[in-house]
């Protein structure tokens, strides 16, 4: 099967799991002889677009790059893995909109949670007043409204939002299903076999 | 500065050639070197280490090379055999690189930015993506579905790269087969020789397997000084020194040439039929006898106990996992399994009166991860000579034939590092991935299960 481009977009709060799941989707696509690249906010923000910082226009700028890449990769049959934040509804509808294949994929967790989680101790600072513009303390979040896949990383196993991902991924055709994973066709699987049969392993 | 300097020096850092000689014994490459056969050789090992090395049980080259390249045990990546089974169906398949759950050694060096050149390494196809060129090797169906990027395919038409030799010629008669090996060998070196002076790479790997199919055809003929087909093999071997010495005098200072072998290589005394001998011992039953080929493991009975897929697997049926299984998990599959694994060690040969079996191990004593529920429940090991085969009905317990004369060992694979002095200790396959990560100077990921020697 031919692989058909796809942009995978992960948004959510910090530490809400966009970065988490996109490692693993990675290996997941790659172990299926997929093409992938993964643009991740952390690793943008130190090279295309270290310029920005985290007003309004400044995200914005910063996606718009971001989905220009995703736009180029995803035309040429690649598996592009974006995780924004991406805090704004029409930010993400411009990325859709461009991009055409697109999957977004909403990570949600309550705030509890990612203030009890606080992985890189954000939330610790946000909440002391420490960090401006931090995205779900002192700068919004607007939830999608109809994104493709939710995970609740606060009631899911990472695997468990993979297997919800990979089954959306399965269903719109960007991913080959096991059906249609086999690695060789009959006639070839019979000459394997004979292959096998002539060197005794079978 | 020339072309190819230039295209080389634009590479910084540690680089590694790794030829693969599948099956090449440790210490038949040691003698060898002795009797002065092989002087590329000789010379190499007083410049680094030449060792013997473990290989994995089974040492079938799709378990042993599956371990080389993830640097974890069968239990995490999930590659058991040539063939396997899916226990809830029956329905069995080839094992391929998409069965395999670990990340390779060229995975783990493209993630860290390193270039890599992988040709020919069983469970390689379907290619996974890489950070550089990857050509599947045995069991790829075709050239032209093995190879990534696909556009590299023009190259290797152009070079006049073949995948493999034709089995079935091999075993028509010993002549075809030596004309067989050599003509694959000879696509095999062209192609190495320009991807190690046209390619850039930083991890350059090319596996030959010609090495094994001639053991598979012509060890005995070997061990027996055959008077045409012995020279014949020493020729052969001629070539592989050979082409160490070249490939060695290619390298700059910064490339550090490795070999290695996956398993050693013995004469077969006696195939061994292990549904043969369950049937024997009433652990096994066929729905019909001979069994309809077509339907392979449905035509196991249910009232059976347990089944051997090659080489030495035995599979108990058990309840819940197994299709129709109906030994109870616990005390009754625990008792089955020591009844069998002290049958089996007691099991002798019909004709001389030999022991086949030198150990029987518990699949758990072999693998740990999340992929054991894979495994057989009983891996057979044999003495050297014992050649167990998974068929599912043969009316003999054992066969000597004439055209399979080879069979693999366990004890006997190898490690050469060029410029190192490793270690004399025990390791085994599972330790190579972590060494050339190690001569890379590149990070192992956490938690492999070998270790570097380095
Ligand atoms: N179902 C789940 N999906 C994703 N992550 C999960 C899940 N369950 C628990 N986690 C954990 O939540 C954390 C998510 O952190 P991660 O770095 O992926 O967040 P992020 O959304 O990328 O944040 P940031 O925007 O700051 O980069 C990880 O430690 C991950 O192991
Ligand atoms: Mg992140």
């Amino acid at each position: 099967m031919e692989q058909k481009g796809v942009t995978v977009w992960f948004t959510g709060m910090s530490g809400a799991g966009k970065t988490a799941l996109a490692i693993r989707l990675e290996e997941e696509l790659r172990k299926r002889g997929l093409r992938v690249e993964r643009l991740d906010g952390d690793i943008v923000r130190k090279g295309l677009t270290r310029d920005l910082g985290f007003s309004k226009e400044d995200r914005d700028m910063n996606i718009e790059r971001v989905t220009f890449v995703a736009k180029l990769l995803t035309r040429n049959g690649v598996a592009v893995l974006a995780s924004f934040i991406s805090p704004y509804r029409a930010a993400r509808a411009r990325a859709r909109q461009e991009i055409g294949n697109f999957v977004e994929v909403f990570c949600y967790a309550s705030l509890d949670t990612l203030v009890e989680r606080d992985v890189k101790g954000l939330y610790k600072k946000a909440l002391a007043g420490e960090i401006e513009n931090f995205t779900g303390v002192s700068d919004p979040y607007e939830e999608p409204e109809s994104p493709e896949v939710t995970i609740d990383s606060g009631t899911e196993t990472i695997e468990e939002s993979l297997g919800k991902i990979l089954a959306k991924l399965e269903e719109l055709g960007y991913v080959p299903t096991s059906e249609d994973d086999s690695a060789y066709t009959e006639d070839e699987e019979a000459e394997i076999e004979a292959r096998l049969a002539a060197l005794g392993y079978l | 500065m020339g072309f190819l300097d230039k295209l080389r020096s634009k590479r910084q850092g540690q680089r590694v050639v790794f030829i693969g000689l599948d099956g090449t014994p440790y210490t038949f490459l040691k003698r060898l070197i002795d009797e002065g056969r092989a002087p590329n050789a000789a010379r190499l090992a007083e410049q680094g280490s030449l060792l013997r090395m473990e290989s994995t049980w089974p040492w079938v080259s799709s378990v042993a090379w599956s371990t080389m390249m993830t640097g974890v045990n069968p239990g995490r990546h999930n590659i058991y055999g040539f063939i396997d089974r899916d226990p809830a169906t029956y329905k069995q398949f080839i094992p391929t690189s998409r069965n395999m759950q670990a990340k390779t050694l060229w995975e783990v060096l493209s993630d860290a930015g390193k270039r890599v050149v992988v040709v020919n390494v069983p469970v390689t196809y379907p290619p996974r993506q890489v950070n550089g060129i990857l050509v599947g090797g045995f069991l790829s169906p075709s050239l032209e579905k093995a190879v990534h990027p696909p556009a590299y395919l023009a190259t290797l038409q152009s070079l006049g790269y073949i995948v493999d030799a034709d089995p079935w010629k091999a075993r028509e008669s010993k002549d075809l087969a030596i004309q067989e090996v050599n003509a694959v060998l000879d696509a095999r070196i062209r192609t190495l020789y320009h991807l190690l002076e046209r390619e850039e790479w930083d991890y350059l790997h090319v596996h030959i397997m010609e090495t094994d199919r001639l053991h598979h055809f012509l060890w005995q003929q070997m061990e027996e000084d055959h008077p045409t087909y012995g020279p014949a093999f020493y020729d052969f071997y001629q070539r592989i020194d050979d082409m160490l010495g070249q490939v060695a005098g290619k390298l700059d200072g910064n490339t550090t040439l490795v070999w290695m072998s996956d398993h050693g290589f013995c004469t077969v005394k006696r195939e061994v039929y292990v549904n043969r001998w369950l049937m024997d011992k009433g652990w096994l039953r066929l729905r019909n006898v001979p069994p309809d080929r077509k339907k392979g493991l449905d035509e196991i009975d249910p009232s059976s106990v347990a089944y051997s897929l090659d080489p030495g697997r035995v599979v108990i049926r058990l309840r819940g996992r197994e299709k129709d299984g109906c030994v109870a998990p616990g005390a009754e599959y625990e008792a089955l399994r020591d009844e069998i694994a002290t049958a089996a060690l007691q099991l002798q040969d019909p004709d001389s009166g030999e022991l086949i079996f030198q150990r029987a191990f518990k699949r758990e004593e072999l693998y740990h991860g999340p992929y054991l529920e894979q495994a057989a429940d009983l891996i057979l090991a044999p003495y050297d000579g014992y050649d167990p085969k998974g068929t599912l009905y043969k009316e003999n317990l054992t066969f000597k034939g004439d055209e399979l004369v080879g069979m693999h060992t366990h004890h006997d694979a190898m490690l050469y590092v060029r410029g190192r002095t490793l270690p004399q200790t025990r390791f085994s396959v599972l330790d190579v991935m972590p060494t050339i990560l190690d001569l890379l100077e590149v990070p192992a990921p956490a938690g492999l299960d070998g270790h570097s020697l380095l």
